[in-house]
């Protein structure tokens, strides 16, 4: 029950976010909010954050269920593209979700799951590169923003793909390609394949709020592309950080120091 | 190669890459297994370098510029007191020469280079050491062997790794872990929080980055030898970074009542790789970039181990990790 009541405050806040968003539209263009930058003038989305959604549930529209609270979705399809060949796939990570979902093994999430996965993230932010340092587990992405390319060498099957970043004025725009197949899209099953291929625009709203839009593409899995959207707040709990969650120790950690030995 | 696969690869190589470079010391040939040809050197002495006042570069915020890649110039994790004589049970060609013409023990204060144990804990780590080559039990796996954050302070003796810096941060990304320092000055975390990186507190001195180090979880172990702490260790590192910005020397002060009759002192000597080196597959793994008509320029590339985790390392078996861990 408990998360039923937090789900309908949450999803009050967005409805009320994106009202304002929606009305706040022409203004923002002709006095675009204060929002913190490097010293090179580009956008600085150094801080902690984490998203308010339902994304990592499902991303798709569902009703309530034992494992998931209540959300519309939040792709722009509604429900995801898939080929019909690769439908059942989905059907049964669905059915096995209980077990089978990568996260429950505290395993890398992938991208763009990483980002509304909802725990913390920290992002360090150079000229050069963006460095984001999730909570949970070892996940670590750089994205690069020096005007490098994509490796020469393909077919590397990186977790978190390889990314690379341009600004589009005051938008984050990042490439990102090269995965393996051993990641969901979420905690209901939805998943892709080796071709997937996501482009991230990530843009402040205000200081303290990112908006995140994943393009998806895989043509293995999906007919056409499609857009996950979702908010990622600062997090402003006072004195709030990082506590390092590497939870894949915790079936051998009572192990250590030494704790079997005479 | 799959970089899904790539740490595996390297941790293999590295099990049975120790024992031939050793063999070899004190002047090892170049190692055919490494990864870009280059010869990895184990240097046998630690350099000395003072804290004093910084004459290179600085950031914005006014911390001295040390970002880049790094890695100790001894030893990896093998053996904490006697870095080049190998594992437990698994003795290198130089542990049979005199100990002056192998490194110096890491501990440096007390100064017979001993950890200072109480009787207990000096019998635990015996135990650990006696068990290594055959862990008949889940708790004589040396905990990288599971792809466990390597901790501090085995992080420095654990493959080569990168500093990152930013206004009131220092970012160590490690082999095998992610080491965030505040400098913002602010307190440590609530006592009972235990952690495989600790919770770590800096600032800077001159040439010397001062971290204070509690809620450590001692769980990582120091390496193979069993050498450890417990989790009511504070630490206090100093990296003290020379002139030229191309070494530096961790000194870290161990206080632990409950584990040592007295507080000593760690030093590991590090060493800067930039672009002019090569990639030697474990000390320096950086990648070229792809920038066509520009400098050569390394990247980092992901780090992924327990998601395949396989066997390496002494007798310590790979613990593949099937089923759910977590219900959240």
């Amino acid at each position: 029950m408990w998360y039923g009541m937090l789900t309908r405050a949450i999803r009050n806040v967005i409805v009320a976010g994106l009202i304002g968003l929606v009305s706040a539209g022409p203004a923002l263009a002709q006095t675009p909010p204060a929002i913190p930058r490097l010293a090179s003038g580009k956008p600085d989305f150094s801080g902690i954050w984490q998203t308010l959604s339902e994304a990592d549930y499902d991303l798709e529209p569902h009703s309530g269920r034992s494992d998931a609270p209540p959300s519309v979705g939040v792709v722009d399809l509604g429900t995801l593209p898939y080929l019909p060949k690769a439908l059942p796939q989905k059907q049964r990570n669905f059915a096995a979700r209980l077990k089978d979902d990568p996260r429950l093994k505290c395993w890398t999430l992938g991208v763009p799951r990483s980002v509304y996965y909802p725990a913390p993230f920290q992002i360090f932010q150079r000229d050069r590169d963006l460095t984001l340092v999730h909570q949970l587990g070892h996940q670590v992405r750089t994205i690069h923003t020096n005007d490098t390319l994509h490796p020469v060498e393909q077919d590397q099957g990186f977790w978190l793909g390889d990314s690379r970043g341009r600004w589009e004025g005051d938008t984050l725009v990042v490439d990102v390609t090269d995965f393996n197949d051993e990641t969901w899209l979420d905690r209901s099953g939805n998943y892709h394949s080796d071709k997937l291929h996501v482009v991230e625009r990530w843009s402040f709203v205000d200081k303290d709020t990112i908006s995140y839009k994943a393009t998806v593409e895989d043509p293995k899995v999906f007919a056409r592309p499609w857009t996950v959207s979702i908010l990622l707040n600062r997090r402003r709990d006072k004195d709030f950080q990082l506590v390092e969650d590497y939870c894949a120790t915790l079936v051998y950690d009572q192990y250590y120091p030494h704790t079997e030995s005479k | 190669m799959h970089a899904r696969n790539a740490l595996p690869a390297v941790l293999a190589l590295v099990a049975a890459w120790t024992p031939i470079v050793s063999a070899q010391s004190p002047a090892p040939p170049p190692n055919p297994a490494a990864g870009g040809g280059q010869v990895i050197l184990w240097e046998k002495t630690v350099p000395k370098i003072a804290s004093g006042a910084w004459r290179g570069p600085v950031l914005a915020d006014g911390q001295p510029d040390v970002q880049g890649h790094w890695s100790n110039t001894i030893a990896n994790h093998n053996n904490w007191t006697d870095p080049q004589a190998g594992a437990p049970g698994e003795p290198t060609a130089a542990a049979k020469l005199p100990r002056d013409q192998r490194a110096p023990s890491r501990v440096t204060d007390p100064a017979d280079g001993e950890i200072p144990y109480l009787p207990a804990a000096r019998a635990k780590q015996q135990d650990f050491a006696k068990n290594f080559t055959n862990p008949s039990k889940p708790g004589y796996i040396e905990p990288l062997a599971r792809c466990a954050p390597a901790g501090v302070p085995k992080s420095f003796i654990w493959h080569g790794y990168e500093i990152r810096q930013y206004p009131g941060y220092v970012l160590f990304l490690f082999n095998s872990g992610t080491r965030i320092v505040r400098l913002d000055g602010k307190p440590h975390l609530p006592d009972n929080i235990k952690l495989w990186n600790a919770d770590s507190r800096g600032h800077w001195e001159g040439n010397t980055l001062v971290v204070d180090v509690r809620n450590n979880n001692a769980k990582a172990l120091f390496g193979r030898s069993g050498d450890f702490a417990s989790d009511n260790v504070v630490i206090e590192e100093r990296f003290i970074f020379d002139p030229d910005g191309k070494r530096y020397n961790y000194v870290a002060k161990f206080t632990d009542p409950t584990v040592y009759s007295r507080p000593w002192t760690a030093t590991i000597p590090a060493r800067r790789y930039t672009e002019a080196d090569k990639d030697d597959g474990w000390h320096y793994e950086g990648v070229p970039a792809n920038r066509p008509g520009k400098p050569l320029l390394h990247e980092r590339m992901e780090r992924i181990c327990v998601e395949n985790n396989g066997p390496f390392g002494g007798g310590a078996v790979g613990v593949p990790l099937d089923g759910p861990i977590i219900s959240r």
